[in-house]
């Protein structure tokens, strides 16, 4: 663009005295806009807002069977009791637990043996294609062998849990490593960084999108295990609970677990994307 | 690669003689001889695929792997430009400009190259949030902190706009008059090369095919009338015609 204005300029420059003089349009021309238009404000509550003005409303006229979904209300006080007479709180605690335990052996061990792979080439020859074909095989397909190995103890479940928060992470963080732009690299080396200060101040920061991106769908996948465990493999947990009503036909328990898993994904993925906004400052995303 | 005694006390800063280099079955440059003097500007001129890239690489020792030979003496310290200002986008301003200095005081002779350069106020910035030209003051900026005795460019101007080129052609002739490094400006412009340069080189078929002293005193414009001699010059030996070559100019 502006090129094309000093192209322009030169032009003048050149002939001052053979310039035309091109009337210029009165009305200014009107530009349909395609870029997307300035947001609406809290425009990520409308929706959901939306939705539960329609429940209630199909619940308080009978439109919605109690027993097929009972009215946000009823799953409201529900919760309340249930955390009033004591029952509520211990399987809170246990399924946060499981899930915590899971997500920190799972983030660790990808992180560390991302970097191994994506660090040093003997590295990578052991572990890259062996965590690729673990890939094919989804982490859930395992519980049958793990409960041969471990029993239905705790042990199990955070293992079934870290191996399905190990895997998003390895992968997304070791493609950061390997994928470092070579200009990158050639700066590093014309600056002449000793090895320690290239990882530090090139390949670290420059692979911690990746991280994020993995830490992200890792918070996603460790509940997602948990559900799944809880619900056939457990005594005790959100996931029990909500199997035990299954049982009595109480939907008001099952949409409290519900809401509580709901709460709990929101809240994690939340404080992902905080620590995420903080460290990585530097970039500007056209959603800011 | 090592600075040999003779050299130290000599004024040569790049001496060069029979460089060959191949990619697989391509030869690039067959026997290339090249000096430059300290303190000298030489530009390279050359059509693309000539081998300016793979010369000025050789020279920065960032040709791992290209199969050659040769004989190539070049001074310890050398800094780099390349056409993309190549910041950290990680990093804020200053900290690009220092990275990997361990000399006393890296953030004051950060800072005093950003000064020069005009950009001081930019410091904290990050690099997506520079324009093209100042972006290209940072990796100037970033190549005279190491105060090199020799500053390779990679057609550095190559992506900015004509008028920002012209500004950023008159602060690199400052630098270089204060700091005196030996310089080689790879570039494909003919104007910038008899702009900038003491001495411009044309590269052909892998050698150097045309080397001539531009003896205009600086500062110089493109307009001035006594570089027209050696723009046709230039052209011819870089096979263009007057017509299309002042075309070719104007539409970049």
């Amino acid at each position: 663009m502006t090129n094309t204005t000093d192209i322009a300029a030169v032009t003048a420059l050149d002939v001052p005295r053979s310039v035309a003089v091109v009337p210029r349009r009165s009305r200014p021309l009107r530009r349909r806009r395609l870029g997307p238009r300035r947001r609406i404000p809290f425009s990520s509550v409308i929706g959901p807002l939306v939705v539960l003005a329609v429940w209630s409303i199909a619940s308080a006229t009978g439109v919605l069977d109690w027993r097929t979904l009972p009215a946000p209300w009823t799953v409201v006080t529900e919760g309340a009791s249930l955390w009033r007479n004591g029952t509520l709180a211990p399987d809170i605690v246990i399924s946060l637990q499981r899930a915590a335990l899971g997500f920190l052996a799972g983030a660790s061990s990808g992180i560390v043996l991302a970097l191994i792979s994506g660090l040093s080439r003997v590295g990578e020859a052991l572990i890259d294609s062996t965590v690729q074909l673990k890939r094919a095989i989804p982490s859930l397909g395992m519980i049958p062998l793990f409960i041969l190995w471990l029993g239905i103890g705790e042990g199990f479940k955070v293992a079934i849990i870290a191996i399905g928060v190990f895997v998003p992470i390895y992968l997304n963080l070791s493609s950061a490593l390997t994928g470092l732009d070579n200009r990158y690299v050639e700066l590093a080396e014309v600056l002449r960084l000793s090895r320690w200060q290239f990882l530090r101040k090139v390949v670290f920061p420059g692979a911690l999108p990746g991280l994020f991106v993995g830490l992200r769908l890792g918070v996603v996948g460790s509940w997602l295990s948990l559900v799944v465990l809880e619900q056939i493999n457990a005594t005790s947990g959100l996931g029990y609970m909500m199997f035990q009503a299954t049982n009595y036909g109480q939907t008001d328990i099952i949409c409290v677990g519900l809401a509580i898993y709901g709460i709990f994904g929101l809240i994690s993925d939340r404080l992902v994307r905080l620590a995420e906004r903080r460290v990585l400052s530097w970039r500007r995303t056209l959603n800011s | 690669m090592a600075t040999d005694t003779e050299q130290l006390i000599g004024t040569t800063a790049v001496r060069v003689r029979g460089l060959h280099r191949q990619y697989g079955d391509r030869t690039i440059l067959t026997g290339l001889d090249l000096d430059i003097a300290r303190g000298e500007f030489v530009a390279l001129l050359g059509r693309s695929g000539s081998g300016k890239t793979t010369l000025l690489r050789t020279l920065a020792a960032l040709d791992h792997g290209v199969k050659g030979s040769g004989e190539v003496d070049v001074p310890e310290q050398i800094s780099v430009v390349f056409q993309d200002a190549r910041l950290l986008p990680w990093n804020r301003v200053l900290d690009n400009v220092i990275l990997g200095y361990e000399g006393p005081n890296p953030r004051e002779r950060g800072r005093a190259a950003l000064t020069e350069v005009g950009i001081a106020a930019r410091e904290a910035a990050w690099p997506s949030e520079l324009s093209g030209g100042e972006a290209q003051r940072a990796a100037l900026a970033r190549s005279l902190v190491w105060e090199p005795e020799l500053l390779l460019l990679d057609e550095p101007f190559g992506a900015l706009d004509a008028l920002t080129r012209t500004r950023m052609h008159g602060l690199l002739r400052e630098l270089c008059a204060q700091h005196q490094p030996a310089v080689l400006l790879i570039t494909h412009d003919v104007d910038e090369a008899i702009t900038l340069a003491d001495r411009v080189l044309v590269l052909d078929e892998g050698r150097i095919g045309l080397d001539l002293s531009v003896g205009v005193p600086h500062p110089r414009s493109y307009r001035d009338g006594r570089l027209a001699e050696y723009r046709e010059h230039l052209f011819a030996a870089l096979g263009i015609t007057e017509d299309a070559a002042v075309r070719t100019t104007r539409e970049n």
